[in-house]
């Protein structure tokens, strides 16, 4: 665990990004604010399209360009930030100081590349190896991620590969020029839940090993219990709580949070009549209530949440916050 | 040897694809063709006459005999001899065959490669006015009617109304540079029509692989645009690419020769078919529609042997 | 999911109570202006065209009485053509030809097409396929204007040999299409479901599975329109097209001598009346893809 007082390795404070569509602009981030720390596992945790996929893309600038873009906001990376980087710089940085793994192993492989070409490729960008050095060095991160015979396995084609496979060969090249920080965006959601938990495994093994910073992006809460050490919660666009992963479970302190970890179906001592769910819907883009967000489905709301938005607490530190008028202690 | 069975084995399943095309096309053209019985005699033939003539052109034999001699010459190559000149097919075939070859092959390559660039241009700047244009452009060439363009061109080209700087029609090439001077309008028609279905067709591969995940995994791990374009998304577009472009080749030979050869008076294989046509030649018109066909199938076969070398996926079973 | 696709969940349904494809692309064809703009344009065609058809105009297109290779007048607006008649008459009753043609031959090609399509896509993998794929090579081999001639010898001469021979190889495309969405809904659950309630496979391929085609016949027919049109140009300077009546086809051909002694009227008004009413076509036409579906549901 990291120290109270350590300085963070990724800061990013007051993000927005907008979106163009054909029904007019579109914040799909709208104002956030973490830190990571370095070696310790942060988890995003939220609904599809709460702008959980969009935070990840855009610290690495990866957000497509129409129709998508950073409009303010900082991203520090140990100091720097990077929404001011020319995209040179920003080349460079990919795969080796930030590296990022996705959700569908089945399409993020180059189908006709060998799996070995495309390792090398990502080695000899950002190392002074030669090829043959690269391939050495590649064959040694297949092993690590647990692959059997990887010096066969490196000449095979992706779809050779079972998915569970794919996925830790994405981790491999994620993983093989040493990244400060590692985000994965749902890297699971797609396999079966026996391949599931070996992977997660092997992140959280390789955590340790390589001393990095892991941002693991997900919507399920069972994932983000077992790897992570702090979460932050996103809905629409805005991070309703972060806290660290024994308070957030035991005690969240958003409505919305105990919302969520209530609706996890699990084995209770009395049986309930129905499975609680959090009422109403999540509120469209484009017709976004003055106040908090989350207000319509709030059985606390008042006067106030309807038309203030709450703001991310931030007098203790951004390690614990949460953003609510009303929050549940 | 893998290459080998698969092609033999690839060859012997086209045959009914020969055999069919060669079939329709011998009822057709052949079976219903002008009877050329009374323009071969003078006036008032006899019977005897009649029934020579007959004899000779074979229009007396059942129709599975003539069919199944048909399929022994297009085995053998050998046609026999034309019904209007009399001259041996196979050797107006070895002919013209090359002159429609030095014809129609700068313009298929400029158009194929003029459309590829065109098109990586525009999806590189999607959305933007740079792809406008060029798509705007590719609509009109597709809109404007390939005789209206040879005309066009002909008339700014080679008439006293515009540059006058290139023969009108015909071939007579015995240099480089007549060869340049007799081929230069006939390309540019081509390539301005073709552009218009290549650059869309085109752009349209090249923009979906450039949305494919994989792209946006190598763009992640800092791979350079340069290389990001070549290695992962001209070599995944190969595939359609290559496709489109193997499938229009018996196209352009025959049915853009055709077209080209008799406008401009040029004695290729289109000029040649063109001329059976009208007087009724069976002779060559069987010789033109079965090496088509033979042509087709193999054409078949070729691109199926490159679908390997490019894509692993898809394999010799 | 990727950051679009995160952001576009999130949009409002606007036409909430048209949830089917139609609806969406209705709305969605109406805000583009070109595919609107070429619809209008194909529209005052089509109506000019059945002016024709009516005798409403259009009618003293084989009239000889005016001066040869006469300019443009107040009398013969686009002047008059080598053997005295009035270009603009000529050009007139020409769009009730391209309009027979391109209507025939897209609604016959278009059934055809679905017809066998269809067939070949529900029985994939049994002989029924193996034929029509079978017939669909063969007809795709053959050189086209080598059909077209063949079909002219073998009917005769009849006038309708060319349309009959545009039928029968323009069918193969949407074929091949609509081939390959059978195949894909033919494993979507309703027709499982369907097959278990005892419905009869006719009922199934007609009533349920080809309807889901209709956005790619659609398209297709506006796309073979086009290639109709166009083919019967150079089929008629052939001399394999049209044979009775006059077409814009035939219009150029005939003044493919003419424009080098520097007589342009004939040549310049077919290929405008031509040129603009293929180009209208194809904005349409493209306006109704990406209106059916993003991703573009035909070839050409």
């Amino acid at each position: 665990m990291s120290a109270r007082d350590e300085q963070p390795l990724l800061s990013v404070r007051n993000l927005v990004i907008e979106f163009t569509t054909r029904y007019g602009p579109v914040r799909a981030v709208d104002g956030i604010s973490f830190d990571v720390y370095p070696n310790e596992t942060l988890g995003i945790v939220g609904e599809s399209g709460c702008g959980k996929t969009v935070t990840g893309l855009s610290l690495l600038r990866l957000i497509p360009s129409p129709p998508g873009r950073i409009v303010r906001g900082e991203i520090l990376l140990q100091g720097r930030d990077l929404t001011r980087l020319s995209e040179d710089e920003m080349q460079i940085l990919r795969g080796d100081e930030i590296s990022m793994i996705f959700q569908e192993p089945m399409t993020a492989l180059n189908p006709v590349l060998t799996v070995g070409t495309q390792m090398v490729d990502v080695l000899t960008r950002h190392r002074k190896l030669t090829r043959k050095q690269a391939r050495v060095v590649a064959i040694d991160m297949l092993s690590k991620v647990g692959i059997p015979v990887p010096n066969k396995r490196i000449d095979e084609y992706p779809h050779e590969m079972s998915g569970g496979m794919r996925q830790r060969v994405m981790i491999a090249m994620a993983l093989s020029c040493s990244p400060k920080l590692l985000i994965a965006d749902e890297p699971t959601t797609a396999l079966d839940v026996t391949t599931q938990a070996q992977v997660l495994e092997q992140i959280v093994k390789l955590q340790d090993e390589f001393h990095m910073a892991v941002i693991l992006i997900t919507h399920d809460l069972g994932v983000v219990a077992e790897t992570c050490q702090r979460a932050l919660v996103m809905y629409c666009g805005e991070v309703m709580e972060v806290a660290d992963i024994e308070s957030l479970f035991e005690r969240p302190r958003h409505p919305y949070s105990r919302g969520l970890l209530d609706s996890i179906p699990k084995l209770r001592e009395e049986k309930l009549a129905e499975l609680p769910i959090i009422p109403g819907m999540v509120p469209d883009l484009m017709h976004l209530p003055p106040g908090c967000r989350f207000g319509d489905r709030c059985s606390r709301a008042t006067d106030e949440c309807r038309l203030q938005r709450p703001q991310l607490d931030t007098s203790a530190t951004l390690r614990n916050a949460v953003a609510c008028f009303r929050p549940l202690d | 040897m893998d290459v080998v069975k698969y092609a033999i084995r690839k060859l012997v399943g086209g045959i009914p694809l020969i055999l069919g095309v060669t079939f329709v096309s011998f009822l057709l053209m052949v079976y219903f063709g002008p009877d050329l019985t009374f323009e071969m005699l003078g006036k008032n033939p006899t019977p005897e006459q009649i029934a020579e003539v007959r004899k000779e052109l074979g229009y007396d034999r059942p129709f599975l005999v003539r069919y199944s001699q048909y399929l022994k010459e297009l085995a053998t190559l050998d046609f026999g001899l034309s019904d209007s000149t009399g001259e041996p097919v196979s050797s107006m075939l070895i002919r013209s065959i090359p002159i429609s070859l030095a014809l129609v092959t700068p313009g298929f390559i400029l158009g194929n490669l003029l459309g590829v660039l065109l098109a990586l241009v525009a999806a590189y700047h999607r959305s933007g006015w740079i792809d406008k244009a060029i798509m705007g452009f590719s609509v009109v060439g597709m809109s404007i009617s390939f005789l209206i363009v040879i005309i066009a061109f002909q008339i700014l080209l080679s008439s006293s109304y515009g540059l006058n700087l290139f023969p009108v029609r015909g071939w007579n090439v015995h240099s480089l540079y007549d060869y340049v001077m007799y081929v230069t309008v006939p390309t540019l028609a081509s390539v301005f029509v073709a552009l218009g279905y290549n650059t869309r067709f085109y752009r349209a591969v090249i923009v979906e692989e450039m949305t494919r995940d994989h792209v946006r995994t190598a763009r992640a791990f800092g791979i350079r645009p340069g290389k990001l374009l070549y290695k992962h998304i001209l070599k995944n577009s190969a595939i359609p690419i290559i496709t489109r472009i193997m499938f229009s080749i018996p196209l352009v030979i025959v049915s853009g020769s055709l077209l080209i050869e008799s406008y401009f008076g040029i004695p290729g294989v289109g000029k040649v078919t063109f001329d059976a046509i009208t007087t009724g030649d069976q002779p060559v018109l069987k010789a033109v529609v079965g090496l088509t066909a033979v042509l087709f199938v193999i054409t078949l076969l070729v691109t199926d042997i490159l679908y390997r070398a490019v894509d692993p996926r898809v394999s010799l079973k | 999911m990727s950051a679009v696709t995160e952001v576009d969940s999130q949009m409002p349904d606007v036409n909430e109570h048209h949830e089917s494809i139609w609806g969406k692309a209705l709305y969605k064809f109406r805000r583009d202006r070109t595919g609107m703009l070429g619809l209008g344009i194909v529209l005052i065609y089509f109506i000019a065209a059945l002016g024709v058809w009516f005798g409403i105009w259009g009618t003293e297109w084989s009239d000889v009485e005016g001066p040869k290779w006469g300019a443009m007048s107040a009398e013969h607006w686009f002047g008059t053509n080598i053997i005295g008649q009035d270009i603009f008459q000529r050009s007139l009753y020409s769009t009730k030809t391209a309009f027979e043609i391109g209507l025939i031959v897209a609604v016959l090609s278009t059934l055809l097409g679905a017809l066998l399509g269809a067939l070949a896509g529900f029985f994939s993998g049994t002989w029924i396929d193996a034929i029509i794929l079978w017939l669909k090579g063969v007809l795709d081999s053959i050189p086209f204007y080598l059909f077209v001639a063949a079909v002219a010898f073998a009917l005769k001469g009849n006038p309708w040999a060319m349309h009959v021979a545009m039928v029968s190889t323009f069918w193969t495309t949407t074929g091949r299409l609509v081939r390959g969405e059978v195949i894909k809904l033919r494993n979507f659950e309703f027709v499982e479901a369907s097959r278990a309630i005892g419905v009869p496979q006719v009922t199934i391929i007609f009533r349920h599975i080809v309807p889901n085609t209709f956005h790619i016949l659609l398209v297709q027919a506006t796309i073979v329109f086009v290639a109709a049109i166009k083919s019967e140009v150079i089929l008629s300077f052939l001399g394999l097209g049209v044979q009775d009546g006059v077409s814009w086809g035939l219009m150029i051909s005939e003044s493919t001598m003419e424009v080098l002694a520097g007589f342009f009227n004939n040549f310049a008004w077919a290929s405008i009346f031509l040129f603009v009413l293929v180009m209208a076509f194809n904005m349409f036409s493209d306006a109704l893809q990406d209106a059916l579906d993003p991703k573009k549901v035909a070839e050409s």
